[in-house]
């Protein structure tokens, strides 16, 4: 505990006061913020110097999840899946980006400490959105949050639910709101508790995130990128999209924008310097090996799926279900063999 | 020989360092194959070595590893309960020894049974704001534990004897100048280093400054605590916030948007409290501490205090005459520098009022006295620890001389 008490408090201490102000990122904000107070620009890089907690290579090959039996592929369309639900709760509840992001990147580490047969997505994904409300002074009542997922999973299970059936027979959607006198509405708001309490207790309560969009903007200025602006909005998106994948809670910041910045100069056949020794992510401490995993990552989010796996991710939104798809893997496994 | 193509590149400069190395190595061909490399790393010399390593990693980008990792909170059975410190309405601290390194430490329970908005905001805001401005002048966080149920959650802090307020107190005299100074310049770099990762605290005062015997001081108890500035959100702030002695003027005055100034200010009131060993403004409520500010500082004029009229409360407060104002007799010893600095953190308008960061360049903490070596303060007893002063050895008159005195006492309660 106490090694990790000191990694923890140790850089934080030994940079104190002095800036965070890397020679890149420094001369940018300079540029930028003419009219700000001078004397503040440091100030917004000390903020980092606190560290976020990253997953440890013990807890990235064998998370909870897989120790319990669920198949890697499984893990991560059900992370994906947990954090488009928080994203379309946070448009629907009209709540801030930052909020959103930091709920997705919590969300993401809960799933290197527990396992998904233990918790559902859909809660944690919720106390999540909760919590990272708070973190972000802009909290939302308890009662909205719940509908909005009620509402969310409601439509899921319509849209993909009776898969089967053609766009014609499918009657449009339309919402069930709770009954006054039933129970569900209470159960959800137990569970929303829960897993804010749970996220709390199993991240230790360090729910420190540093988002990366300040990042790149920085690291747009720096390679000059700045007056394209579908290169921006592109990057932008990369690093939104990231949030559906781990890559928050496996690598640090640098590392992330590197290869939205990767992804997006690729994409629109922007010519950056990359040849060894002259590698322009070497300017921001990002190994290619890393930048290029990240990449891969967030790739995959856009292989093209089938309506069955998709029905089968919508499916397994709650632990019950989860546990129930374990036992049937496990039964028919055991016909198998 | 992968491995020794770098190091041959690496030897072009000391080639005859190198060749030594090399021979000695052949014979065990297979198994010194790792040895060798670093063998010859560190034959070349020491900065040629030291240098390419900053090049690959930017300090200002710790390395991957530097990163905390994912842990859950311990059971708060990792301690062993001494005693209870105090209670207040956040919940009870206690002090306990935590069994692995027989440290001691403060836990602080929180207090969750009437929460109905799950996790209290205040308590997370504490928590992250603890995290995040770890520094030799802020109680340091170790962790947070938790107990048996979900309700009982603990914040473990490292165990600090004193806090100045009851120090004041109890102490015979009050502190030296060259004390005040090492006091304030410590004070200042915490709330500086709040600042500058964007947290307020909107609760200094003398009772959470919490002192160890080694003269250090540590800011405490950030559970009014909050992130400020954007993206977070300025507008919309509490104006219940700081313990009314020491709040500033414009949340006085209603301001909903209110910033580092309000800490300056809480900073000044403690500033004269250390000279004065008595807090300088003792007021009931809220008019009356306006009229004792009015009184010290003179009336705020469109000079000093521009935005005064357009604060929200500003029409209801009947400003009397103008008058100078009051520093040089309610400190008659203080020298011109000190009633500076004083006057500067004790300003009107939250514009004006000093920072830390400049309060820290102030020219009184260069002028004779200098600020005293923390080593060098007197340890006192501390009462969180159960710890008594002992009291100064005098001798006693003889016990039967004693009883014969008493005896003999005129002043006894009469028997009738």
């Amino acid at each position: 505990m106490h090694a990790a008490e000191d990694r923890d408090g140790q850089p934080a201490g030994a940079t104190a006061g002095r800036a965070w102000d890397g020679r890149v990122v420094e001369r940018t904000w300079r540029r930028r913020g003419e009219n700000a107070e001078p004397n503040k620009t440091w100030l917004c890089f000390n903020m980092s110097t606190a560290l976020y907690p990253l997953a440890t290579l013990a807890q990235i090959e064998r998370t909870p999840s897989r120790e319990d039996g669920v198949p890697q592929d499984l893990e991560e369309d059900l992370r994906a899946y947990g954090c488009k639900l928080i994203h379309q709760a946070g448009i629907l509840l009209r709540q801030k980006q930052v909020a959103v992001a930091t709920a997705q990147i919590l969300f993401h580490r809960f799933w290197f400490v527990t396992s998904m047969k233990q918790f559902g997505i859909g809660d944690i994904g919720m106390g999540a959105l909760y919590l990272a409300s708070k973190l972000e002074e802009c909290p939302i009542r308890m009662r909205d949050l719940i509908n909005v997922y009620d509402l969310l999973l409601q439509r899921a299970t319509h849209t993909l639910g009776p898969a089967h059936t053609n766009h014609a027979n499918n009657p449009e959607f339309k919402y069930a709101t709770m009954s006054y006198f039933g129970s569900t509405f209470y159960e959800l708001k137990d569970a929303l508790v829960v897993s804010e309490m749970q996220i709390l207790k199993r991240l230790g309560f360090n729910v420190h995130v540093v988002l990366p969009y300040g990042t790149l903007i920085n690291y747009l200025r720096v390679l000059g990128l700045t007056s394209e602006e579908e290169a921006c909005t592109r990057a932008w998106g990369y690093l939104n999209d990231a949030l559906q994948t781990p890559v928050y809670a496996l690598y640090p910041v640098p590392t992330i924008v590197s290869a939205a910045i990767l992804l997006t100069t690729r994409h629109l056949r922007i010519p950056l310097p990359s040849t060894p020794p002259n590698c322009w992510w070497d300017l921001f401490d990002a190994a290619w090996e890393d930048v290029w995993s990240v990449c891969g990552h967030i790739m995959r989010l856009y292989r093209p799926r089938s309506e069955g796996e998709r029905a089968r991710i919508v499916g397994m939104v709650n632990k019950k279900e989860v546990r129930r798809w374990l036992e049937e893997q496990a039964a028919s496994g055991n016909g198998a063999s | 020989m992968s491995d020794s193509t770098p190091s041959r590149k690496r030897s072009k400069w000391d080639e005859d360092d190198e060749e030594p190395a090399v021979a000695v190595a052949p014979p065990p061909k297979r198994r010194t194959k790792q040895k060798p490399a670093p063998e010859s790393a560190e034959a070349t010399p020491p900065p040629q070595q030291s240098t390419p390593r900053p090049s690959l990693h930017s300090r200002y980008v710790p390395p991957r590893t530097h990163h905390p990792p994912i842990l859950p909170s311990r059971s708060v059975y990792c301690y062993e309960r001494l005693n209870q410190i105090e209670e207040g309405s956040y919940g009870v601290v206690f002090r306990a020894r935590d069994k692995q390194t027989g440290d001691i430490v403060a836990l602080k329970k929180l207090k969750l049974d009437e929460e109905k908005n799950g996790f209290p905001i205040t308590a997370l805001r504490e928590v992250n704001a603890l995290m995040s401005c770890r520094h030799e002048n802020v109680v340091g966080i170790r962790e947070v534990v938790v107990g048996d149920t979900l309700t009982q959650v603990f914040v473990v802090m490292d165990f600090i004897e004193h806090d100045l307020k009851s120090l004041l107190h109890l102490m015979p005299s009050p502190f030296l100048q060259s004390e005040i100074k090492t006091l304030m310049l410590q004070l200042l770099s915490a709330v500086g280093h709040c600042h500058a990762n964007w947290i307020l605290h909107r609760d200094l005062k003398t009772s959470n400054l919490l002192m160890n015997n080694r003269g250090t001081i540590k800011v405490a108890d950030f559970g009014l605590a909050r992130r400020y500035g954007d993206p977070v959100g300025v507008g919309g702030m509490t104006q219940l916030v700081v313990t009314l002695w020491y709040r500033a003027p414009e949340i006085l005055l209603g301001a909903t948007t209110y910033s580092t100034a309000v800490d300056m200010w809480s900073v000044g009131c403690i500033f004269a409290e250390l000279i004065l060993k008595e807090p300088l403004f003792q007021a009931k409520g809220e008019i009356e501490l306006l009229a004792m500010i009015f009184k010290l500082l003179g009336a705020p004029t469109s000079n000093s205090w521009p935005e005064y009229s357009t604060l929200p409360l500003a029409k209801t407060i009947s400003l009397p005459s103008p008058q100078p104002h009051q520093f040089r007799p309610k400190f008659p010893y203080l020298t011109a520098a000190g009633i500076d600095l004083l006057m500067s953190l004790l300003t009107y308008d939250p514009d004006r009022r000093i920072t830390a960061e400049e309060a820290l360049q102030h020219p009184y903490f260069t002028e004779s006295p200098l600020p005293k070596h923390p080593d060098l303060f007197g340890s006192f007893p501390s009462a969180a620890a159960g710890e008594k002063k002992r009291k100064p050895y005098s001798p006693s008159a003889p016990a039967r001389a004693a009883d014969y005195k008493l005896l003999l006492e005129p002043d006894l309660p009469s028997v009738d």
